[in-house]
């Protein structure tokens, strides 16, 4: 495809040269118009991060198999929990050990799983916050939660907020891309602006497919040549620039022929952007094989186009909801180690880590008790645990190299320095120049925002 | 399915949110979520209270407790403590006082949080944050005020508040009263009363209206508006030819008696009622197959002019009035009934249940946040929080119904007959799970044999499998399963590491291989028995309860982990994927699988039987039509206040009634069943002052795309005040004295000069008004998804105006039906739908907010519906115009904008089209991808 291949300094140019020059000549006519609400917009106060990657292990990853190592849990296998009876979603038995062993990586020294062999190799760059917890243990409200900052529907993404706040900074993609395999449980609504604008709602992209035109909707045209297409799109200029003088350049009517602009290069930036056969045979390697794999490389080439903020799911529904046999974990960090190291790497490499936050985790935990519900053939795996969980935080700013807060003993509740969902927000909020407490929106005649009334920034973690 | 039925044959059935659970959120968490969810309401910044007042109590000290302390520490009184008064904190626990008033050092509470007391540590789940336990120690010292009484028991009171005469007089609670008409000095320009007090206003800010609009615009503007498609050149001619001063009238009359009229205002109702096909469950679809009939009733209602105060009745309590309902064509049938008892559908989303109904009636039907009430008094409206929980109880007295739109022969017949089949479907189901199952312990008892044959396939000799099977008499299906299995690694259990070892190794003796294989079977026979005996225990334990709520809470046996894998892979009816991808265990064969194992009369039987459930299935009436409704629940219940929102704090028992602004005085309890009805008639009253208010409001916002209050969904403190409220309430009279016809006021609305207005700017009320608020000037509007599309589909002359009907996609090619019957999903909303600004479904929309993004340009360059349009309209064209391209381009400016092209457009398009053959459809595309054809003015 010759003409994707845009020299990166070209791609820049048209980045930043916006509406006045464009493939097609485009006369900066529209230089007075309306800014598109995704303009780039200055936060509160001088930002650490410019952009976010959540990587969402949806359906609770287990913490005392992967980033939470409780050595006790082993000395105390087989026997019940002695801390109270904690509500989870089922029942569940007596304590059990993790199958898998824990490593000490790094400099650091912070301890891991054996089965994220790769990811830990990245710990120094990677605050590990052992404390997480969230009020309710089941999928829905927890989701919710954590996207959005309600456990019901109806209040915008974190990433609607973010790009509410700051534009974005490539006017020729999406400003918040959403990549599942699938869909996960409660699906849109966990991307949804809400009562924001549209402008803010996540692009969901499916990511089962390799080639850039079937991952994104409607990015090229089927039947028209390109030459076909210049000439037809500015055809439409012209008619569009002779409506706008007659009916004396309506703001309302710039923004949308802006819009049609940016979307005539967008088709060029989009398959380019979603393209990974551009990456060498090395890097797809070291990203590995599977959906994840990929989600993880385009959320990289997104971060690296000015995209603002990218979700990737892991899968569709919910895998990481491991009831009925915790080994079941080996084989989905089996295909999500490498990758997610690979995009800290890369990131690392290229320095975007420094203005990039990178949030690794799922809704919630799970118990370090064994799940003995009727629900369940076998009882070799973990219920859902709201109690206590363990997220990862990486680059934008924060400290790596370090686990923050605690849980008990056995890693079933956060005991020390316990962070919510709203101040996990709050202090990505805060990394991207925000004051949680002053990012609002008025609707329905008052004013609000993603942590609800509630919120603390996590200092500690900051560098 | 009995439930089902049971429902089915109620009374003649009501309607209003009907909300049903769907599969995940119907049990448990459904009902922990309904206890412990809060709404969202934010903080106002700036906590400067004094720690001795309510506000700082309520913001700092109350939250903490009800979060950290409440669930052991009131009803269950854990270690004798209660937590929810200033006395039962003075009296402590089994440790004595919690609280000494102003000494937060020596009060055990402020210890336990600290941890600084020895043994009491609190809360168990973690410390609190230091902020939290200043705040506590604050509000101790400060003397520990408790300053609300709602926890003391004591018999339901009417629970209302009294409200002030203050909070009464805010202009939304006060009565609706015909004002008198402005004089103005422009007689002239008027030409109905709406237009006095838009004029009154403008000429008081020294501002003068802009001119006519043209009587093009005018009627492009009149059919988008109430038709939401664009007329067409005859009509556009027809409209310029009658010089009559009656023209514009009929043009209105015209389209008022259009049934495309309420597939275009009953849309703007559906964003409301947030109308969707399917409900929000978990991880699938969950479709509301009925969904659409409850969408078909609201354009109907539109289209008839049903009544207003009729309209939000039969929404609440249809069912209850049944039989009275002018509206409907059939009155008096059993039909007919019944089209006038459905209701305002609003499928409530799960998450939220019956919370979320409240909220969306109020919020619907008379723009208040009543949802902030759920968890305190409303911060600025007087709605405390007793009057949240008495319409609770109504909503929460209220079931899901179903009401057949068949006959009653016609229904018994089609359970009957359900039944049977299933009865026969079901045994005949258990009669081959019987088989399979002994096949597996036929095929377990062979497992040596099979092993030692996959052994020659797969060892050394390296035999083909279907020779072995030959020679070995074995079953040459299961022997390849053997072969797949036991070829590949890793498994999900390592039972079987024996054999990988062995093979691995490739030089082993027969006697190895036989000794092994033996022993395999062994424990594959072994794990088979050990799964029935724990099978037969946990019946026993179930008893005949199978709910599957139960299982969450009764222990059930099972294998141990690795064990429970060999038997899934050997034995059950489940498919895997490791280390190969099985549809089930290698020894099942189940379905139509099992055939080939049975023989003579077993044989006949499973053939006869099959024939017959076939001709049983085939001969299965479909099932009848029904509409998806709520009735009143055998006992109605009143509901206690939940402390801040929790249901496990629970305050005064509440009687069902009205909200107190509303009501004249102390609001009398509802006594006719859940109170619905009396609800009805409590809001479609000309004398509530926010019914009628709310309404024209809505109506006048979808004409000019501005509304008069431009939060229509909350006319409370926090909402905007009227632009105009004399107009607002001269509409709302006149609304009443129409007797609630909102066709009629369309035509006031539509025949004013106010409506005719140019959108063209001056840059004097530019600068003075920039938002129009004055309504000095037309707002050029976008055109929203439903026009869009609508009219893409119309100009090229392939739009299906057919009417109501069940809902269909609308990305599929094939679906042509105006964009009001596509399917709406709250799972997955139509990427389409999605591009152009569709709201939300799963909750109440109070207007669409239009935005112009560059994905919704790749839509018009890029789409299959865009291109096929093109086609479309390039074909016409030359249908419609013949050969010359002067004449084709001229149809397709007076098609797609009403007006004939330019010189420039001319020239423009016939460059186009003459440059390069074939590229009619790229010039038709252009035209509809243009910023003209998008927007009304």
């Amino acid at each position: 495809m010759p003409r994707n291949q845009l020299p990166m300094s070209r791609r820049n140019l048209l980045r930043t040269m916006g509406t006045g020059l464009g493939m097609v000549g485009l006369s900066p006519l529209l230089a007075n118009s309306r800014p598109s609400p995704l303009a780039p917009k200055q936060p509160h106060f001088p930002a650490k991060a410019k952009h976010v990657i959540h990587l969402f292990l949806n359906g609770g990853p287990s913490q005392v198999d992967s980033f939470d190592y409780k050595p006790e849990l082993a000395k105390y296998h087989g026997k019940p929990y002695p801390g109270g009876n904690l509500k989870t979603e089922r029942k569940t038995g007596t304590l059990m050990q993790s199958p898998f062993e824990f490593k000490k990586f790094g400099e650091s020294g912070v301890e891991m799983s054996e089965i994220f062999p790769k990811l830990g190799e990245r710990v120094d760059d990677i605050c590990v916050i052992n404390s997480m917890y969230t009020d309710l243990p089941f999928h829905e409200p927890s989701l919710l939660m954590l996207n959005c900052g309600q456990r019901i529907p109806g209040t915008p993404a974190m990433g609607s907020w973010v790009t509410y706040g700051l534009g974005t900074e490539n006017q020729n993609l999406p400003g918040y891309v959403v990549l599942c395999p699938g869909i996960p449980v409660i699906g849109p609504q966990l991307w949804s602006s809400a009562f924001l604008p549209g402008a803010y709602q996540g692009t969901y992209i499916k990511n089962d497919k390799r080639k850039p035109e079937d991952l994104v909707p409607y990015v090229r045209n089927p039947r028209l040549k390109e030459p076909e297409q210049r000439r037809q799109f500015s055809l439409l200029e012209k008619l569009n620039r002779l409506h706008l003088d007659r009916e004396g350049s309506p703001p309302e009517l710039e923004s949308s022929i802006h819009a049609m602009e940016v979307a005539y290069r967008m088709q060029l930036e989009a398959l380019d952007a979603f393209d990974v056969s551009k990456e060498t045979e090395a890097t797809r390697e070291r990203y590995g094989e599977g959906d994840f794999a990929l989600g993880c490389l385009l959320a990289r080439r997104l971060v690296e186009r000015g995209v603002r903020v990218v979700q990737v799911y892991y899968g569709n529904s919910q895998p990481w909801d491991t009831h009925q046999d915790v080994l079941r974990m080996r084989e989905l960090a089996g295909d999500s180690d490498a990758p997610m190291a690979a995009l800290l790497e890369d990131l690392k490499v290229s320095g975007l880590l420094d203005e990039t936050i990178v949030i690794i985790g799922g809704e919630f935990g799970r118990t370090p008790t064994v799940e003995v519900s009727g629900r369940i053939a076998v009882q070799n795996g973990r219920d859902h645990n709201s109690h206590g969980f363990s997220t990862l935080l990486a680059g934008g700013g924060f400290k790596g190299g370090m686990r923050y807060g605690a849980s008990d003993e056995f890693g079933f509740k956060a005991v020390e320095k316990r962070v919510h969902p709203h101040d996990l927000q709050a202090t990505v909020l805060h990394q991207l120049g925000f004051d949680h407490t002053k990012l609002t929106y008025r609707h329905s005649g008052r004013d609000f925002r993603l942590t609800d009334i509630a919120g603390d920034v996590v200092k500690d973690i900051i560098a | 399915m009995n439930l089902h039925r049971k429902l089915t044959f109620r009374r003649l059935a009501g309607h209003l949110f009907a909300g049903p659970a769907g599969h995940l959120f119907g049990g448990l968490f459904g009902h922990v979520l309904a206890g412990l969810l809060v709404l969202v309401c934010l903080s106002h910044s700036g906590w400067a209270q004094a720690p001795d007042s309510g506000e700082f109590f309520e913001m700092r000290v109350r939250p903490v407790l009800a979060a950290n302390c409440f669930t052991c520490h009131t009803g269950s009184k854990m270690g004798g403590l209660q937590v929810n008064s200033r006395e039962s904190l003075l009296k402590g626990g089994g440790r004595g006082a919690a609280v000494v008033p102003g000494d937060p050092g020596g009060s055990l509470l402020i210890q336990a949080v600290s941890h600084s007391h020895d043994e009491l540590k609190m809360p168990p789940q973690g410390k609190l944050k230091p902020r939290e336990i200043e705040d506590l120690a604050a509000w101790i010292k400060a003397g520990a005020a408790w300053p609300d009484a709602r926890v003391s028991s004591g018999a339901a009171k009417s629970g209302a508040k009294p409200i002030t005469a203050e909070q009464r007089n805010f202009w939304a609670f006060r009565p609706v009263r015909k004002p008198e008409l402005p004089s103005v000095e422009n007689e002239v320009w008027v030409r109905n009363p709406i237009d006095r007090f838009v004029l009154a206003r403008l000429e008081a800010e020294g501002l003068k209206p802009a001119g006519p609009a043209s009587k093009r615009t005018l009627i492009r503007r009149a059919y988008f508006d109430l038709v939401g498609l664009p007329p067409t050149p005859e009509q556009v001619d027809a409209f310029l030819g009658d010089t009559s001063s009656n023209a514009f009238l009929a043009v209105v009359e015209d389209l008022l008696a259009s049934p495309h009229y309420g597939e275009r205002w009953g849309r703007h109702w559906l964003d409301v009622a947030r109308y969707s096909d399917d409900r929000l469950a978990s991880t699938q679809m969950d479709p509301y197959p009925n969904s659409f009939r409850y969408r078909d009733w609201v354009i109907e209602a539109f289209n008839d002019d049903m009544p207003y105060d009729l309209f939000v009745k039969a929404q609440i309590a249809g069912d209850l009035i049944a039989g009275k309902t002018p509206g409907n064509r059939d009155a008096g049938s059993e039909e007919g009934r019944l089209a006038g008892g459905l209701g305002f559908y609003g499928l409530s989303s799960l998450l939220q249940g019956q919370d979320d109904r409240v909220d969306a009636t109020v919020r619907g039907f008379l723009a208040l946040t009543v949802g902030c009430a759920r968890c305190h008094d409303h911060k600025f409206d007087p709605i405390p929080t007793e009057d949240y929980y008495a319409l609770l109880g109504i909503f929460n007295s209220t079931e899901l119904d179903e009401y057949p739109l068949a006959k009653a022969p016609v229904v018994e017949e089609y359970e009957r007959q359900e039944e049977k089949v299933e009865t026969e479907e079901e045994a005949f189901e258990q009669f081959l799970a019987i088989q399979s199952a002994q096949l597996v312990d036929v095929l377990s008892s062979q497992t040596s044999h099979y092993i030692t044959a996959a052994w020659q396939v797969l060892g050394p000799l390296e035999r083909d499998v279907e020779r072995v099977a030959r020679s070995e008499s074995l079953d040459l299906e299961t022997l390849e399963r053997w072969v797949r299995y036991l070829g590949a690694t890793p498994r999900h259990h390592p039972l079987f590491g024996e054999w990988d070892k062995l093979l691995a190794a490739r030089d082993p003796t027969a006697k190895q291989v036989t000794g092994l294989a033996a022993s395999m079977q062994e424990l594959v026979i072994e794990v088979i028995a050990e799964k029935k005996e724990l099978d037969e225990k946990n019946k026993v334990r179930l008893g005949e309860d199978k709910e599957a709520r139960k299982l969450n809470e009764i222990e059930l046996l099972s294998l141990e982990r690795d064990r429970y894998f060999l038997w899934r892979d050997v034995a059950s009816n489940q498919g895997f994927k490791m280390p190969a991808e099985f549809e089930s265990g290698i020894l099942y064969y189940g379905g139509r699988k099992i055939d080939r194992f049975l023989d003579g009369v077993w044989r006949d039987h499973v053939r006869t039987k099959r024939a017959r459930l076939e001709a049983l299935r085939e001969m299965m009436p479909e099932k009848y039509p029904f509409f998806h409704v709520v009735s009143d629940v055998d006992e109605p219940e009143n509901e206690h206040v939940y402390i801040r929102g929790n249901k496990d704090n629970l305050g005064d028992e509440v009687p069902r009634r009205f909200l107190s602004v509303l009501s004249d005085e102390e609001p009398k309890p509802f006594t006719q069943g859940s109170g619905r009805l009396e609800l009805a008639e409590a809001i479609a009253s000309p004398r509530n002052p926010l019914t009628a208010r709310v309404m024209v409001n809505r109506i006048w916002l979808n004409h000019f795309g501005q509304a008069l209050v431009r939060t229509p969904s909350n006319f409370g403190q926090m909402g905007e005040r009227p632009s105009h409220p004399e107009l607002l309430d001269y509409l709302a009279a006149r609304f009443v004295e129409l007797n609630w016809s909102i066709k009629a006021l369309h035509r006031e609305i539509m025949l004013s000069s106010t409506y005719a207005l140019a959108a063209t700017s001056i840059a004097k009320n530019e600068e003075a008004d920039p938002d129009n608020r004055l309504l000095w000037r037309a707002n050029r509007r976008r055109l929203d998804v439903e026009s869009m599309r609508d009219s893409l589909l119309f100009v090229s002359g392939r739009l299906d105006a057919s009417l109501g009907g069940e809902a269909a996609n609308l990305v599929e090619d094939a679906n042509l039906r105006r964009t009001v019957y596509g399917y709406v999903s709250r799972r997955r909303l139509d990427t389409m739908l999605g591009l152009f600004d569709f709201p939300n479904p799963t909750v109440t929309s109070p207007r669409r907010i239009l935005t112009s993004t560059p994905l919704q340009g790749l839509f018009f360059l890029n789409s299959g519906l865009v291109m096929d349009a093109a086609d479309a309209l390039a074909k016409r064209l030359e249908d419609e115009a013949g050969v010359n391209s002067r004449a084709r381009i001229q149809r397709a400016y007076r098609l797609l904008y009403g007006r004939d092209p330019s010189g420039d457009e001319m020239r423009l398009g016939r460059e186009f089209v003459e440059a390069e053959p074939d590229s009619w459809p790229q010039y038709a595309q252009a035209l509809l991808s243009s910023a003209e054809f998008l927007h009304v003015n």
